[in-house]
C-alpha cells in the first residue's frame, strides 16, 4: 500500500513535469503543444547519446541535453507556431501534432526502435522505511520537481519576465504596442517549455527505458494533468500530476492494468463535467 | 447545387477505372479510399463547417465496423447492420457530444482523443467478442435477400454509389438552414447566438451527422473488406482523417474526396521511402496549413482564377 503511494507519486512527478512544460507555453501564447511528449522523448535520447553512446559524465549529458532542448524549443516555435499567429488555434494544434509525427519518426530513423536505458544521475542504496522502498532515483525525481516548481513560481510571479509573459498572453498586439519584445518573450517560453520536457525525459528514461514511441502517451498524460488542475495553473499542474500518478498506480493494481491508460481520460472527462475550469481554476485570458 | 463540367467529367472518368485495372490490390486500395472519403465528408460537417475539432471520428468508424462485424458473425441478416451501426454511433456521439461540445478548442481536442483511446482499449481488451489486437476475419459480405456484390469491382461500384449519396446529402445539408447555422457557428459563436442560432444544438447535429457517416462507412468497410483490426481505427487514423480534410480543403466537398483519395494512395506509392515517408508527411501537413490554408481545393480554384483573369 505504502509502496503503491510512493510509486504513484514518482510517476505523478513525471506527469507534473510534462504539465509544467505545457504550462510555460500555454501561459504565454494560449496554445496547447500536442508534441510535448515527443519533445520529452527527444530529451531522453539526446541524454542517451551523450551519456551512453559517447560515455560522457552524466552531469555533462544533462547540461548538453538542456541546452539542446532550449534550442529545439526555439526552432519548434519558428516552424510550428510563428507562421500561424492570429490564425484559429486549432490549426496550431494540428501543426504541433504533425511536428510530433516528424520528431517521432526522425528518432526512429536515428536511434532505431529498440528501447534503451539511461543511467540515473544519482547512485546509492534505496531507503527502506516501514517496509516501503524508495529508490534514490525516485527521491531525485521528487527533488527535481520541487526545485523546478519553486523556480517557475519565482519566474512567473516575481520577475519582470513573468509580467512580460502575462502581458503577451493577454493581448499580443497591445503588448507589442507598449514596447514588450513579444517575439523574444515567446521564444524564451518555448525554449523553457522544451527544456522542462527534456528534463522529464531524462528522468523517465532510467525507470521505463526510452523508445521513440514513448512520447505519445506521456504527452497526453500531461494534458490530462493540465485539464484536471486547470490549464496554466502552477499548483494545479503539480497536484494534478501527483493525483493522476496515484490513480493510475492504484487503478492498475486494484481494478485492471489493461485499462491503465483509460483511467486518465475517464478522470479527465469527469473533472471537465464537474469542474469545467479544472480543480484549481484556469489561468486564461481568452474571452469566452 | 452547381456542378462544374470538369468535376462531372472527373466523376464519370473515375467510374471507368475498373475497365483498365484487374481485380486486386489497386481496386482494394481505391475501395478503402472511397470509404475514407465518406468518413472525411462526415468529419467535414464537424470541423470544416462547424469549426469544432474532432479526433473521435476514427472511433465512430471503428464502432460502425465492429457493430456490423459482430452482428453478422452472430448470424443477423446483413440488411439490419446499417441501422444497428447508425444507432450505435448516434448513441456514442450523444454520450460524447452532450457534455463536451460546450468546451473550448484544446479541451474538445483532448476529450475526443480520450474517447478514441477508450474505444480502442475496449476493442483491444474485449477479446472474446472483438478478437483483440488480431481483429476479426471472414466477416460475412453484403447481402440483401440473397443478392450482394461479388468481387472487388462490384464492390467498387457499390461504394461509389454510397459516396455519391453521401456527397448529395452533404451538398443539400450545406445549403439548408442547418448548414447555414453550422457556418455561422464556425465564423462567430456569439454572432450566431445573436442571430437566433442555437449553437450547441447545431454542433450536436453536426457531430451526430458526422458520426453517422463514419458509422455507415464502417459498416460498409467491415462487410466489403471483410477483415477489421483495431489499427484501422486508432488515434493515428483519427489524425490521418483530420489531415485528409485539411490537405484536401476544409469545408469543400470536392476537397474532402481529393484529400482522402490522395492520402490513401500516397503512402502506397511512396512505400520506398520507408520511415522517411512519415517525416515528409508531417512536414507536408505543416506546409499545407501554413502556405495553403484552404488545402488542395483552394489551390485549384486560385489557379483557375489566375488562368481566367486577363494577364
Amino acid at each position: 500500500m505504502g509502496q503503491l503511494v510512493v510509486n504513484g507519486l514518482a510517476l505523478g512527478s513525471i506527469y507534473a513535469l510534462v504539465a509544467l512544460g505545457l504550462l510555460m507555453i500555454f501561459n504565454t501564447v494560449q496554445i496547447v503543444n500536442f508534441a510535448q511528449g515527443q519533445l520529452l522523448m527527444l530529451g531522453a535520447f539526446i541524454g542517451i547519446s551523450g551519456a551512453v553512446t559517447h560515455e560522457l559524465p552524466i552531469a555533462t549529458a544533462w547540461a548538453i541535453t538542456m541546452a539542446a532542448m532550449a534550442l529545439v524549443g526555439i526552432v519548434f516555435m519558428a516552424l510550428v507556431y510563428f507562421p500561424l499567429r492570429g490564425r484559429p488555434p486549432f490549426l496550431v494544434i494540428l501543426t504541433t501534432i504533425a511536428m510530433g509525427i516528424v520528431l517521432e519518426n526522425l528518432a526512429l530513423i536515428i536511434w532505431g526502435p529498440l528501447p534503451v536505458s539511461l543511467p540515473s544521475p544519482v547512485r546509492g542504496a534505496p531507503l527502506r522505511f516501514l517496509g516501503v522502498v524508495v529508490s534514490m532515483h525516485q527521491l531525485f525525481t521528487f527533488a527535481t520537481l520541487a526545485a523546478i516548481l519553486l523556480l517557475q513560481y519565482i519566474l512567473l510571479t516575481k520577475t519582470r519576465f513573468g509580467i512580460l509573459m502575462q502581458a503577451t498572453a493577454q493581448d499580443l498586439h497591445t503588448a507589442r504596442l507598449v514596447g514588450i519584445p513579444v517575439s523574444r518573450t515567446i521564444a524564451v517560453a518555448f525554449a523553457f517549455g522544451a527544456m522542462l520536457s527534456g528534463i522529464a525525459g531524462l528522468l523517465v528514461a532510467p525507470i521505463f527505458l526510452a523508445e521513440p514511441t514513448m512520447g505519445g502517451s506521456l504527452g497526453l498524460k500531461g494534458f490530462v494533468v493540465s485539464v484536471i488542475g486547470g490549464f496554466g495553473n502552477l499548483p494545479g499542474a503539480v497536484i494534478g500530476g501527483l493525483f493522476l500518478g496515484l490513480i493510475e498506480t492504484f487503478g492498475a493494481r486494484y481494478i485492471s492494468s489493461n485499462f491503465r491508460d483509460a483511467y486518465a481520460f475517464i478522470v479527465m472527462i469527469g473533472v471537465r463535467v464537474a469542474w469545467p475550469r479544472g480543480l484549481f481554476g484556469e489561468n486564461s485570458s481568452a474571452k469566452v | 447545387m452547381k456542378i462544374s463540367p470538369a468535376l462531372a467529367i472527373a466523376a464519370l472518368a473515375s467510374l471507368a477505372i475498373p475497365l483498365f485495372t484487374p481485380e486486386g490490390y489497386v481496386i482494394q486500395l481505391l475501395n478503402i479510399a472511397i470509404l475514407n472519403a465518406i468518413v472525411v465528408l462526415g468529419l467535414n460537417y464537424v470541423t470544416g463547417w462547424t469549426g469544432q475539432i474532432n479526433f473521435g471520428q476514427a472511433a465512430f468508424y471503428g464502432l460502425g465496423a465492429y457493430t456490423t462485424a459482430i452482428a453478422t458473425k452472430a448470424g443477423l441478416p446483413w440488411i439490419v447492420t446499417p441501422f444497428l451501426s447508425a444507432v450505435m454511433v448516434v448513441l456514442a456521439s450523444l454520450i460524447l457530444g452532450l457534455p463536451t461540445l460546450r468546451l473550448r478548442t484544446h479541451y474538445l481536442a483532448m476529450t475526443t482523443i480520450g474517447f478514441g483511446e477508450i474505444v480502442r482499449l475496449i476493442i483491444v481488451h474485449w477479446e472474446p467478442v472483438t478478437g483483440g489486437t488480431s481483429g476479426l476475419r471472414a466477416i460475412p459480405g453484403i447481402s440483401v435477400f440473397g443478392f450482394g456484390p461479388q468481387g472487388q469491382i462490384q464492390h467498387f461500384y457499390l461504394l461509389m454509389a454510397a459516396l455519391a449519396i453521401a456527397v448529395v446529402v452533404a451538398a443539400r445539408i450545406r445549403h439548408s438552414t442547418l448548414g447555414r447555422a453550422m457556418i455561422a457557428t464556425k465564423d462567430s459563436e456569439i454572432g450566431a447566438e445573436q442571430s437566433g442560432v442555437d449553437t450547441v444544438r447545431t454542433k450536436l447535429f453536426a457531430f451526430m451527422i458526422g458520426a453517422v457517416y463514419a458509422g455507415l462507412a464502417g459498416c460498409l468497410y467491415a462487410s466489403s473488406i471483410r477483415f477489421i483490426s483495431p489499427d484501422s481505427f486508432s488515434g493515428t487514423q483519427a489524425v490521418l482523417l483530420m489531415t485528409m480534410l485539411i490537405v484536401g480543403g476544409m469545408g469543400s466537398i470536392v476537397g474532402c474526396i481529393v484529400g482522402a483519395v490522395t492520402l490513401t494512395i500516397l503512402p502506397e506509392v511512396l512505400r520506398f521511402l520507408g520511415q522517411w515517408y512519415l517525416v515528409l508527411y508531417g512536414l507536408g501537413v505543416i506546409a499545407v496549413i501554413v502556405l495553403a490554408p484552404g488545402g488542395l481545393a483552394s489551390v485549384a480554384s486560385v489557379a483557375r482564377l489566375r488562368w481566367a483573369s486577363p494577364r
